[in-house]
């Protein structure tokens, strides 16, 4: 935890990170206020967005595509200890380099921990303003989706946390990050059968916050083979596992 | 004398470039040892792989007769290359993030910052520093842990004379305290006018290595003149300790064995009834022997 500590001082007075945190909350206030009238299949959500229970599905898919924007805040926070040179001098004053990734670590846990902290806040906030249903029980029935929203986050920021160390520069770090998530990923998908693919790391990520209204679509067209939010838990955390070592690997290999 | 590092064997290739060859060395406790060889001689690689941040590519090396580990690293105060801080938080700020990585105590902060002359600076931002105040911060960090031994990459680089001296004076009242300090530079000057001990390196590969006064002061050059050359010459001839004499117009240019100095030589030519007109001891120009020992 002392490692947390100081990583706390680093970024305390750090401006950069502050606007990147400041954005992502501004962006997710703007959309959840405007998502009244976002179309999801072809439908107007309207009021129905902030029903209890249905709302942490939604919120949570809403959320998703923000992890982007975390995977970047971490991208910047590592590189930045390559390019001020802090690292090695850190690695020379008594840090160990699984102590090096466990600081990176814990500030992607802390991170998810906020940002899970300030969805479940949205949620009740909307929720208790416009939901029609508003007991105790449907309030929190599936507010479990808010937990694999969480072991997203962190396994996104894992895989940020990665491709810093590896390419060790912002700007080429986040075109990589960017470029395997969005594109090189859903290339293979393509190319796989879903049995397949299903387990790859995108996309067990992606099932922790399923598309809300998945069912209709699935009527429509053939069916997306995915696994439910509970089993893609097991492999996010296991990809999470994986993206450690093999920083840890990366730092043991290579000179700082 | 304990040792503090020893180096055994050690090389590093990058492809098929050799930065560091086979390097073999030990410094002992009390001493300044002074790393010295041009840009590019393997300085900053060597003092890299002790310091934990490049790996070895062969070779073995341990502090204080141990391998490396968080222990050792905080006996160790070190600054290898530039100053490395967070350009966006204060010089205090700085030393915090690195008391908390050393487990030093953080009353030593603004102790170790009056020190090295930052105590009016020390809520000044890094990025406002000049490149003076920036190497003396790096100095306070690395001094920070109160550690037995400081290891320096080119301290002194891109300083003015003034901030040179007042770093060099820094240094010799450091090692004063019984201190052991390993000092890379690539200015002859600066070894010579610091350290106890010298490592000269060039392409990677040990040179020589041994006492400042053995490398670099020995070979003292005498210069005399009498009014009668010949008799000089024959006694020159005679003389065990005499290692060299060249006769140049009316005067005698005379290297000396190690151990002896103009006052032997003064004494014997006395005792033969040569009365010298002149006796000039002159120093080779330390760049001239610098240069000597990385060619040969």
């Amino acid at each position: 935890m002392n490692l947390l500590r100081t990583e706390f001082r680093k970024i305390a007075p750090y401006r950069t990170f502050w606007v990147i945190l400041g954005i992502y909350v501004l962006l997710m206030l703007l959309i959840l206020y405007s998502s009244t009238s976002v179309e999801i299949n072809g439908k107007a959500l309207g009021n129905e967005t902030y029903q209890f229970p249905g709302l942490w599905m939604r919120l949570t898919y809403i959320a998703h595509f923000f992890n982007l924007l975390l995977g970047i805040l971490v991208i910047v926070l590592v590189t930045d200890e390559y390019s001020y040179r802090t690292i090695r001098q850190q690695v020379i004053d008594g840090l160990s380099r699984a102590e090096v990734v466990l600081s990176k670590f814990y500030m992607v846990v802390t991170l998810a921990v906020f940002s899970t902290v300030f969805l479940l806040a949205l949620g009740l906030y909307f929720g208790l303003l416009y939901s029609s249903d508003k007991s105790i029980n449907s309030m929190f029935s599936q507010v479990d989706y808010l937990s694999y929203y969480f072991v997203q986050a962190v396994a996104y920021m894992s895989l940020a946390m990665f491709f810093a160390f590896l390419i060790r520069k912002s700007g080429l770090a986040i075109i990589a990050f960017i470029a395997y998530t969005k594109i090189i990923e859903p290339l293979i998908h393509f190319k796989l059968p879903d049995t397949l693919d299903k387990y790859f790391p995108m996309k067990a990520l992606d099932s922790l916050t399923p598309m809300p209204g998945q069912e209709i679509f699935d009527q429509l067209t053939s069916p997306v083979e995915q696994l439910s939010p509970a089993w893609a838990a097991l492999p996010s955390l296991l990809y999470i596992g994986l993206f450690l070592l093999l920083t840890y690997l990366l730092l043991k290999i290579r000179d700082l | 004398m304990a040792i503090v590092l020893s180096i055994d064997n050690l090389s590093k290739k990058y492809g098929s470039l050799t930065a560091v060859d086979q390097l073999t060395l030990q410094v002992e406790e009390g001493s300044v040892y002074g790393l010295l060889g041009p840009n590019g001689s393997g300085k900053t690689t060597t003092l890299g792989m002790v310091l934990d941040v490049i790996r070895p590519s062969s070779g073995s090396f341990s502090w204080f007769g141990e391998g490396i580990s968080k222990a050792t690293k905080h006996r160790i105060g070190a600054l290898l290359e530039t100053p490395n801080f967070y350009p966006y938080l204060t010089a205090k700020r700085n030393l915090q993030v690195i008391a908390d990585i050393k487990g030093a105590d953080h009353h030593n902060i603004n102790k170790t910052l009056d020190l090295v002359g930052l105590a009016t600076r020390s809520n000044t931002t890094f990025k406002g520093f000049s490149l003076g105040m920036k190497q003396r911060l790096a100095l306070a960090a690395a001094l920070l842990n109160d550690p037995e031994v400081l290891v320096l990459d080119e301290p002194t680089n891109g300083l003015d004379p003034q901030g040179i001296a007042e770093v060099r004076d820094l240094i010799l009242r450091i090692a004063d305290q019984g201190k052991t300090i390993i000092l890379a530079s690539h200015l002859l000057d600066e070894v010579e006018k610091v350290c106890t001990h010298v490592a000269v390196l060039r392409t990677g590969k040990l040179v020589t290595n041994g006492p400042v006064g053995n490398i670099l002061s020995a070979k003292e050059q005498l210069i005399v003149s009498a009014d009668e050359l010949a008799p000089v010459l024959q006694l020159l001839e005679r003389l065990p300790y005499v290692a060299q004499f060249n006769q140049e117009k009316d005067y005698v240019i005379i290297t000396l064995q190690e151990g002896y100095s103009s006052t032997d030589l003064n004494r014997d030519m006395f005792a033969q009834g040569i009365v010298l007109s002149q006796l000039v001891a002159r120093r080779k120009s330390l760049e001239k022997q610098f240069l000597e020992i990385i060619k040969s």
